[in-house]
């Protein structure tokens, strides 16, 4: 990738001064199918450096699908994908930077639950090739962040779920990665949990760092980033600063809504005419 | 899924008649099993080779029965097989990959399902499938060589079905006690037992073989079949027997024994369906309280300060962590070692073994580094995103490699050496010593390649299953071949062993010993260059195929 000098048109929050233009997240035309369904129907997306961004959706909208194939955990079927200007799909030595580049915390897919919490850091992070005595620091300074140095001999299979994700995310952050993904990071968590793992992320992306999260609930999207992109039904929808994607609709909600073609549904009153509390016999009634 | 569940969802209206519980089980054993074929296909490959093969294996029974009949060994060989059939099934839910969600109870617990109706349509649901169908083949086939006469066939007609049904029953009993034992705290501890047990039982059937082998005929296996014969569901087999010699009261009652042997497994089954749908999930509870034992893991140095540094030390000390921690990790190791152990020094005690036994133990070993990825589950991932080159998935398999060689490298000395020293044959240690560590060599070798070609999941959610829905094929062949692979890896020291020994230069015998280890190193080595390349490429692909289920 060339050098290219600071172009500051993407900087409209101010945040993030001498991030280069190189995107943190470039893809074109992204395409993925599972058998019938199109997950990801060819889309286009410039995610920019040193920006909080959401990408949200409804479910099976292709948020995971999309960031799956952008962490390299799910070969694309078509499309090319920039991570920090390097081919996430090219060969080996540009795989290598992407991966050393990048933090993830997937959801739905499992940790090594058979560890202890600070087990699990220490492995994760000698596999990235720290060397131990960092690993060892590092590991220590982010329970204590996250608040889990109280559980940190525990096994991860006993974690909550909110634990599981804090633990996930200081795997993640440990070898202070350029771009974290983060998919339904906040999915389940409790309050204070959710502040916690606020707290670091607004503190990471304060540096620089851009981080990149999926999510379908746009009341937290709105509060947290600055960059929106908006995907429904395997396309891409919307893309550009909060503000912009808003645009002149009261809320993130509302604008979410008339993207996806939701908002003139009706509750569908007539067709739900049996249910209702204790009128009619339903099949749990007839079994008993 | 949806098109699994519709059928019990939809007719809720209360005219339209309310389909059978049995029916809607059965119908969606086949949509997952559909579903399943559906996802790849190479999985609909494996799965109608197992189908081809267990047709052909059936008519060859069928037809070996059919030449058998009128022999004067008939009843030995018809009941004793169907006893060994059972046993089987008896064992073949603790051990071998098998993965039916329609009989996890796990999934039902939120459906308002009284028990009986809910056994009774367990039963029948798991009473599809080729497994079952072979076993009411061969069932078949055993009448068909025993009966004669009137009496004799209308009993054969109750006791085809009798037996298959028996069997199933049977399998499904103990899988649903096993899996009380597999989720409770002491259980799991009690579980690894059951390897022991296996491991005792597969010497009994070998105590058989072998008595057959020497004593000259199947006559010897007339008191066994005596035994057997009332043992149901062989019972069922053995009423055929007796209703042709003319033992009608005797007939009657292996039959009605059967029976209720059928209907006491039905209600234990029912017993611990039911205990297990409403007593907490205890694979939680049980984890819980470990926590209070891992407090002293904080003083770990000891491990990490043994191991190399980097990743080679971490991937060695996760995977030597998780023998011990991870249940199911942990019964396979358990499994392997005490057959291992077991196989070679019974047979050594009992005079009739031979040294050679001893690479038992090497080839259960080298089996543990099979589906290496498939034992991380979906963790995989955490292994995938450090890995980008091919020396990267190089130092990971190498690792995990020598965690496996860690343990099993000196035990196959040891077993070697005990077995040695029970049998008083030192002379023969080094050749056979050479042959076991070229074994493991091979064993290890391929199970990297297998690891890196054939990766199936493992479900960790539940005691049920080894391998994901529709998977099992491909688990089956990922084993079988790997392991004949490893037997043709081996077959130059093999060679070389008999070629010694009938050449009578007994004198260069040693020098296996010091070959073997460097064949079985270099098998290793390759091995470990042929998956490396492999597993860097096919990264997504693995991880996709670990998350199964």
């Amino acid at each position: 990738m060339p050098d290219q000098a600071f172009d500051g048109a993407f900087d409209k929050a101010g945040t993030a001064p001498g991030e280069g233009a190189v995107p943190a997240v470039r893809v074109e035309g992204l395409w993925k199918r599972f058998g019938q369904q199109i997950a990801v129907n060819g889309i286009d997306l410039v995610l920019p450096a040193g920006r909080f961004i959401g990408l949200v959706g409804p479910n099976g909208a292709g948020k995971t699908t999309t960031l799956s194939m952008i962490t390299g955990l799910l070969r694309p079927d078509h499309g090319r994908i920039l991570v920090a200007g390097h081919d996430v799909w090219a060969d080996p030595e540009s795989v290598a930077e992407v991966k050393a580049r990048i933090g993830i915390l997937p959801e739905g897919l499992r940790l090594f639950e058979r560890l202890s919490g600070r087990e699990l850091l220490a492995y994760s992070g000698r596999l990235r090739g720290l060397p131990g005595a960092e690993v060892d620091k590092r590991a220590a300074q982010l329970l204590d962040v996250l608040d889990l140095t109280g559980s940190q001999n525990k096994l991860v299979v006993d974690y909550s779920t909110g634990m599981r994700k804090k633990i996930g995310l200081a795997a993640a952050l440990l070898h202070n990665p350029e771009v974290l993904f983060l998919d339904e990071p906040f999915e389940g968590v409790d309050p204070v949990s959710a502040q916690t793992i606020r707290g670091v992320l607004e503190r990471y992306t304060s540096s620089g760092a851009t981080v990149v999260f999926s999510s379908h609930v746009m009341e937290l999207v709105e509060s947290l980033c600055d960059w929106v992109a908006v995907m429904a039904g395997g396309r891409i929808r919307a893309q550009g600063p909060l503000a912009e994607v808003r645009g002149s609709a009261s809320s993130l909600q509302e604008a979410f809504l008339e993207l996806v073609g939701a908002n003139g549904r009706s509750a569908a009153g007539d067709s739900l005419d049996w249910l209702g509390g204790g009128s009619g016999a339903g099949a749990g009634g007839t079994q008993r | 899924m949806s098109a699994a569940t519709s059928p019990a969802t939809s007719p809720v209206t209360t005219t339209a008649p309310v389909p059978s519980l049995t029916s809607v089980f059965v119908r969606l054993k086949l949509a997952l099993l559909r579903n399943g074929l559906r996802q790849s296909g190479g999985r609909t490959v494996a799965y109608i080779l197992s189908i081809v093969f267990g047709a052909v294996l059936a008519a060859a029974m069928v037809l070996a029965f059919v030449l058998l009949r009128g022999s004067a060994d008939a009843d030995t060989v018809a009941i004793l097989l169907t006893g060994v059939l059972a046993l089987s099934w008896t064992v073949m839910p603790l051990f071998i990959p098998s993965g039916d969600e329609t009989l996890d109870p796990s999934r039902l617990v939120m459906l308002p399902l009284r028990p009986r109706p809910l056994v009774r349509a367990l039963l029948v649901a798991s009473l599809v499938g080729v497994g079952p169908a072979l076993t009411f083949v061969l069932a078949l086939g055993a009448v068909l060589a025993l009966a004669h006469g009137a009496a004799a066939t209308v009993l054969a007609v109750l006791a085809v079905p009798l037996t298959a049904v028996t069997c199933v029953a049977l399998s499904r009993a103990v899988a649903a006690a096993n899996v009380r034992l597999l989720t409770s705290r002491k259980g799991r501890d009690l579980a690894l037992l059951s390897g022991l047990v296996i491991a005792v039982g597969m010497q009994f059937v070998n105590f058989g073989a072998q008595r057959l082998g020497r004593a000259g005929g199947l006559e010897s296996l007339e008191p066994a079949t005596a035994v057997v014969g009332w043992l149901p569901p062989a019972a069922a087999i053995g009423a055929v027997d007796s209703a042709s010699k003319g033992d009608y009261a005797v007939a009657a009652a292996r039959l009605l024994l059967t029976a209720a042997v059928l209907v006491a497994l039905v209600y234990w089954w029912q017993r611990s369906l039911v205990r297990l749908m409403v007593e907490p999930d205890g694979s939680t509870i049980g984890a819980a309280s470990d926590a209070g034992a891992k407090e002293k893991s904080a003083g770990s140095g000891l491990l990490a300060r043994v191991l190399p540094g980097g990743r080679t030390g971490a991937v060695m000390e996760r995977s030597l962590r998780y023998i011990w921690r991870d249940p199911k990790t942990k019964a396979a190791w358990v499994t392997s070692l005490a057959i291992g152990l077991i196989v070679p020094l019974f047979n050594a005690f009992q005079g009739a073994g031979s040294i050679y036994f001893a690479c038992f133990a090497s080839g259960m070993l080298g089996m543990l580094m099979y589906n290496q990825f498939g034992q991380d589950s979906s963790a995989f991932w955490m292994v995938a995103q450090t890995v980008s080159t091919a020396a990267d998935a190089y130092a990971e398999l190498r690792a995990r490699a020598l965690a496996l060689l860690a343990i099993t490298l000196p035990f196959t000395v040891l077993v070697t050496g005990v077995t040695a020293a029970v049998l008083g044959d030192w002379g023969q240690f080094p050749e056979a010593l050479g042959l076991a560590l070229g074994l493991l060599g091979a064993m290890v070798g391929t199970g990297a390649v297998t690891s890196a070609s054939f990766p199936y999941s493992i479900p960790q959610d539940s005691g049920y299953k080894n391998v994901a829905p529709g998977q099992g094929g491909l688990a089956w062949i990922s084993i079988m071949g790997g392991m004949l692979a490893a037997g043709v890896l081996c077959s130059p020291l093999i060679g070389a062993t008999v070629y010694l020994h009938v050449s009578d230069q007994q004198s260069l015998l040693w020098l296996l010993l010091p070959a073997g280890a460097l064949y079985g190193a270099l098998l290793i080595l390759a091995g470990l260059k042929l998956a490396a390349p492999r597993t860097a490429k096919r990264l997504p692909e693995i991880l996709t195929a670990v998350s199964k289920g």
